[in-house]
Formats: structure tokens, C-alpha cells, sequence
């Protein structure tokens, strides 16, 4: 026990521990000391900047960073020094940053003060806080994530129309504080006010501690704060979920559509239990709506499920938001896998909801990395599901190219039936009318070029994750050029769907990195840029271009990639690493002769 | 009853010193490591541990073995 990894007993145990909401303070510290020294997590770093004393959320960082398999190092600020924690952290930034501003603690007492003082004053409290926050965030711009906890009251309003003095300044700041945290792409909101009224203000403060110790957060508050910090990070990047595959009968509508048939399905906005279920099926568009593919995966007749697709007067999920249908008698796992293979994305990207605890244990059996959602027996606890999908799916935000993707999934899925029309694969290609509009430095998709650095895992060379910061920051280099292509084709845009990172060194040109959404592969895209790459580190002086393959679990499919392309091998590669070389000259690569590719600026 | 033994470990525990560090004499002043934060987190664990709520008034002066010793068979006593 003392030495060495510990047994997977012993960490299902400890993890246990973590999980239960009743574990006590001593429990949780002994249980996460031993995990820090023994487990294998990832190593992630989180400082803190808060304007009270709240160095307690360190324990539930770390809490909740084991429940999902990270190493959490903890580094508090000092007390209500934003500015000057950002000075001392600069030598060894944090990967994730937390700001708490504590309002009633921007003036003593602020909110007891604040019926009597005047309204100038209460302006310039707010000019203060803008101006010191614009700041900060400019200067934070290399952590990979901000959290910004809003602001919120701790004492409760006299008024039972709520919106008392204190409510309306506390708006009136959270919006200044809003509109500062938008023009920064790292900075993401969790909400205090809805901790506050979720866990109870007697469960959220301990005043004790606030007024000797300016600590006024009580265990249940950091705990819960920390819960949503973990989430809003994915994990602190372990997942990032994309397909939501459901099953039908007892999961889209109550009862049997073989044995009630389509009349004899509840479903409706009025009677219960349809109601809960028409319900549900509301809360699953709005997760579509958000760029989550919803696929089918129910052990029926495909003629059945059609039926109620296309006739039943109260389906909210009609075929137009679906975009795989496994209606089958197969198993659950295989078309599961089926469905990762066809839409091209990992089993662990998907999130599996289904009323059989039979059909629920076989999957978690034999597919571990699928998270799988049981409907509840009883339906009024099924919309709890959706709050738990909505954590899964959007807690981690959307990017706006996201949103678009059931519609680019099915342009694709239209694309394959149009092939088999053409003789030869290259004249399927041609007719496909494939440009790819490459830019360097595009700012304003420095978002969009991070999320799909979190999220392509097939198509990626090494392997390496850019935060927006990184970026934002490579882009505004001489020493680095961010390639970024949008392909479209005569079915539609595909939008931005590869990057490439290059690094210039000298007469060396090394890709630093090259990833492409899976979407877009298999049309020689992947090949086409590189003259243009070429190209622009020659106009630099460079005479070599340097490449890496960095094998992951995922990246088997681009082993060869380099080789394919005409890199030699350079004598230096290990098991853990390839590296590679090219030539710089006018004829390095030959581009695809059916791709058109053209600079945007 | 107190059970002294889950006392000092937990003191152990939360303060980070070694288990023998925790004797009859053990203070803020005599463990280092005793600061205001880890006090705070102390008197929280006791409260977890032990079901009790420790008052205002004491939560900031219990700072040695003696003292917590002292307070928590007070409050273990008018919980029976």
C-alpha cells in the first residue's frame, strides 16, 4: 500500500471516497494526499486570484481533478492581489487561472453599506472593478482557460420582490464584468449565484471565518465551485463528448412502438407520462441545436421507428435532426461501434442513453469509454438526465462552427452515396469541385483553430493541444505561421477544418503540428497545402523542412503520413517519436490536380 | 467519549506533520506548519468528524492539543 501504483482496487476504492458526498474533510484530505503521491493522473496546474481567502478550493479541485483522472497542483494568489498574483505566477504560469471577486468584500461590507452611500461613489466602485479586471485579463492571456466566478450577495434581500439595492448593483457589476470577460476568448463564467441559491445560502457561507479571516465560503460552496470548474474544463481536458446515441422505445417516447404501435405511444405536450418524454425530446433538439449529432441506436424495426419519425403528430426529433439511424436487431455495443466508425469519431466522444439496465450493463461492459446514461424508472426523474447530458455536453462550451455540424455530417454522408456514379476515384474527386481556402494567422479563428486542436484525435501528427492563448500567441510570432484551411465542395462548406503549425528556426521549417477534422479526409486535402507551406519557408531563407509523428492511442491511420507525402526519415526516430525531412524546393510535393487551392488573407 | 486517537490523526492529517509531532504539548507555536489557513481547515474536520458545530468563540482560540481536547469533550458531552 505504502510503495508504488496503487491496485486498481485500492484506487476504486480511494476514488469511492472522492465520489461520496458524505465523506468527511479528514477522509477526502488523507484519501487525495495518498492519490497526489500515487496515482497516475495528468499533471495539471491551477492557480487561484480571489479577493477574499478561499485557499479550502484547493481540496476540491483536487477532488474533483481525481474523479477525472488529473493531478491537480494548486497554487493560491495571495489576498485580494489579482494584479500582483499574475507578476508572481509569471514564472511558472498555471494551465487553468481562477478569479473570485468576493462584492461585498470590494468595500467593507459593502452590501450592508451600500443603501447609504452615494450613487457617485457606487459609479466609481464600478469603473474600479472594470478597469483593474481589463486589466487582469489582458495580462492573463497566456492561461489556457480563465474561470471568472460572477458576482453574488451573502446576504439575503428584505424585499420579497427580490431586487433590492444590493440586486441591482450586483447586476449592474456582473454586466460590466461580462462585458469585459467577452472580448477575451479564455475566460469562461461559473455562475455564484446559482451555487448560492442551488446549495442554500446557509450551506454556501460561514461567517465565522469571513469576519476573522476574510474566508467567507463554506465547504459545500468550494465544493460545488469546483464541481463546475471541472466540468467547464472537460475534465480538465479528458473528454469531450460530441455524439448523443439513443435508443427509442422508453427513451424517445413511453411503451413499445412493435407492441402499442404508433397510436398506442405516449408522447404529447399534456398527458403524463408522454409529456415527460415530448419533454425529453425538446431537451435533446436543443442539445442538437448546440452542434451535438443525435443518432438512433434502439434494437427495433426500422419500419416501426420511421413510422413514428415521420407520422406521430407530437415527434420532436424528426429525420432532419438525426443523423445516424442504427434501427436493427444487432447488439447495442456493435452498433455503437458502427457509429463511431461511420461518423468517424472516438467511442469515448459518445454518450449513450437507454431505459435497459441489461442493454446499460452490456455496454459499459464491453465499451467502458462510452458514457452511458440509464433512463430512470420513474419518469419524473428522467429530465434529471438532461441536466447531467447538458454538464456532458455543453458544460465545456460551443464555438459557433460547431453548431452547424449535423448538417456538414449529412452533406458527407451525401457525398459517399454520390461516389459510386464515377469510374475512377480521382474523377469522383474532380467532380466534387474541391477548393480549399488556406490562410495564415487568421485571427478571428484562433477559437475555432484551439477547439479542433482539443478535438482531433485520429488526424493529428503529434498530438499537441493549443489553448487559444497559444494560438493567438503564435500567430502574433515572426517564428511561427498558423495555417488554417476551409474546404468546401459542391455539396457545401465544410469549415475550418485543418491547421497547420509551423515554426521557423534558421534555415528550418518544422511542423510543429498538422491535424484535420476526420470529416474532411480520403479527398487528398491533407496533401494539397504543403506546396504552399513550401513555398513560404523558401521565400524565408529555409532549405529544410523538419516534420514528427508522435503515435498516440488514436493516430494510427496518419503512422505514414509523412512517408506518403515524400519526408525521408531521419536517422534519430524512435518507438516514441519519428522525425522527418524534406528538401525546400520548387517541386517538393505535387499538389492533387483536382484541388483548387487559394490564400485567403 | 473522545476517542484521542482519531483526534490526533486527524490533527495529523490536516496540519500535514507526522503522527508523533501531535503530543500533549502540540500548539501553533510549537508546529510550524500550524497556520491560519490549516487552522481553518482543522476546525472544519473537526466539525465533520466528530458531528458537532464548534461556536464562533472558540473556533478561533482553539489552537493547541489541550485546548481542543478540552472544547470537543465539552461538545461531545452536551450532544449525549
Amino acid at each position: 500500500m505504502e510503495n508504488g501504483l496503487p491496485t486498481e482496487r485500492e484506487f476504486d476504492a480511494e476514488l469511492a471516497i472522492l465520489a461520496n458526498p458524505r465523506s468527511t474533510m479528514a477522509e477526502l484530505m488523507r484519501t487525495i494526499n495518498d492519490l497526489d503521491v500515487r496515482a497516475n493522473g495528468r499533471p495539471v496546474t491551477v492557480g487561484l486570484s480571489a479577493s477574499i481567502t478561499a485557499d479550502l478550493l484547493g481540496v476540491y479541485l483536487r477532488r474533483h481533478g481525481h474523479l477525472a483522472g488529473a493531478r491537480v497542483t494548486f497554487v493560491a494568489g495571495n489576498y485580494d492581489d489579482p494584479l500582483g498574483d499574475q507578476e508572481r505566477f509569471q514564472d511558472a504560469p498555471p494551465d487553468y487561472l481562477v478569479l473570485l471577486p468576493f462584492f461585498d468584500n470590494l468595500h467593507p461590507s459593502f452590501e450592508a453599506q451600500l443603501e447609504c452611500l452615494a450613487g457617485d461613489f457606487i459609479d466609481a466602485t464600478e469603473d474600479d472593478l472594470r478597469a483593474r479586471y481589463r486589466l487582469l485579463f489582458e495580462r492573463a492571456r497566456h492561461h489556457k482557460t480563465i474561470f471568472l466566478g460572477t458576482l453574488h450577495r451573502i446576504s439575503s434581500p428584505a424585499d420579497p420582490a427580490g431586487q433590492d439595492k444590493v440586486a441591482k448593483v450586483i447586476d449592474r457589476f456582473n454586466v460590466a464584468l461580462r462585458t469585459e470577460a467577452e472580448r477575451f476568448g479564455n475566460i469562461r463564467l461559473i455562475d455564484c449565484e446559482d451555487i448560492v441559491r442551488t446549495i442554500g445560502s446557509a450551506q454556501a457561507f460561514d461567517l465565522r471565518f469571513y469576519f476573522r479571516g476574510k474566508a467567507p465560503y463554506a465547504k459545500a460552496f468550494l465544493d460545488e465551485f469546483a464541481r463546475r470548474v471541472v466540468s467547464a474544463a472537460r475534465g480538465f481536458g479528458a473528454h469531450f463528448h460530441k455524439v448523443l446515441a439513443l435508443d427509442c422505445d422508453n427513451t424517445l417516447w413511453g411503451g413499445v412502438v412493435g407492441e402499442d404501435l404508433l397510436e398506442g405511444i405516449a408522447l404529447g405536450p399534456h398527458d403524463y407520462p408522454g409529456n415527460v418524454f415530448w419533454r425529453m425530446q425538446h431537451e435533446f433538439a436543443a442539445l442538437q441545436a448546440n452542434g451535438v449529432l443525435l443518432c438512433l441506436c434502439s434494437k427495433n424495426n426500422a419500419a416501426d421507428v420511421e413510422e413514428v419519425l415521420n407520422r406521430h403528430p407530437h415527434m420532436v426529433l424528426r429525420s432532419g435532426r438525426i443523423v445516424l439511424k442504427k434501427v436493427n436487431w444487432q447488439d447495442k455495443p456493435s452498433n455503437l461501434r458502427d457509429i463511431a466508425r461511420e461518423l468517424n469519431v472516438g467511442l469515448d466522444s459518445i454518450v449513450f442513453v437507454d431505459d435497459s439496465p441489461f442493454e446499460c450493463e452490456a455496454v459499459r461492459q464491453q465499451l467502458p469509454m462510452v458514457k452511458t446514461l440509464q433512463v430512470p424508472p420513474t419518469p419524473s426523474d428522467y429530465p434529471r438526465v438532461a441536466d447531467e447530458l447538458k454538464s456532458l455536453f455543453l458544460a465545456g462550451g460551443v464555438s459557433a462552427d460547431s453548431l452547424r455540424k449535423t448538417e456538414q455530417y449529412r452533406q458527407r454522408a451525401e457525398a459517399e452515396e454520390f461516389r459510386s456514379q464515377f469510374a475512377s476515384q480521382e474523377e469522383y474527386l474532380t467532380s466534387l469541385a474541391l477548393t480549399v481556402n488556406l490562410s495564415r494567422d487568421a485571427q478571428a479563428s484562433a477559437e475555432r483553430i484551439s477547439e479542433l486542436s482539443q478535438k482531433s484525435n485520429q488526424f493529428n501528427l503529434t498530438t499537441r493541444r493549443y489553448a487559444v492563448a497559444d494560438i493567438q500567441q503564435m500567430m502574433a510570432s515572426p517564428q511561427h505561421t498558423v495555417y488554417s484551411l476551409v474546404v468546401a465542395d459542391r455539396f457545401g462548406n465544410a469549415g475550418l477544418t485543418g491547421v497547420a503549425v509551423v515554426r521557423y528556426e534558421s534555415d528550418l521549417a518544422h511542423v510543429d503540428n498538422f491535424f484535420m477534422s476526420c470529416r474532411v479526409i480520403g479527398r487528398g486535402v491533407e496533401s494539397a497545402i504543403w506546396p504552399a507551406i513550401v513555398a513560404d519557408a523558401s521565400a524565408r531563407g529555409c532549405k529544410e523542412l523538419r516534420a514528427e509523428f508522435i503515435p498516440s492511442a488514436k493516430n494510427q491511420q496518419v503512422a505514414n503520413f509523412f512517408d506518403g507525402l515524400g519526408f525521408e526519415r531521419l536517422a534519430d526516430s524512435t518507438a516514441q517519436i519519428t522525425r522527418y525531412t524534406a528538401a525546400i524546393d520548387r517541386n517538393a510535393f505535387t499538389p492533387p490536380p483536382w484541388i483548387r487551392v487559394t490564400y485567403v488573407e | 467519549m473522545l476517542n484521542e486517537d482519531a483526534l490526533r490523526q486527524l490533527m495529523a492529517t490536516m496540519l500535514d506533520v507526522p503522527l508523533e509531532s501531535i503530543d500533549a504539548d502540540a500548539s501553533m507555536d510549537t508546529i510550524p506548519n500550524w497556520d491560519s489557513l490549516r487552522h481553518m481547515n482543522l476546525v472544519l474536520a473537526l466539525e465533520d468528524e466528530f458531528e458537532i458545530s464548534i461556536p464562533d468563540e472558540d473556533a478561533g482560540n482553539i489552537t493547541s492539543y489541550k485546548l481542543i481536547k478540552l472544547v470537543l469533550e465539552e461538545l461531545l458531552q452536551a450532544k449525549d
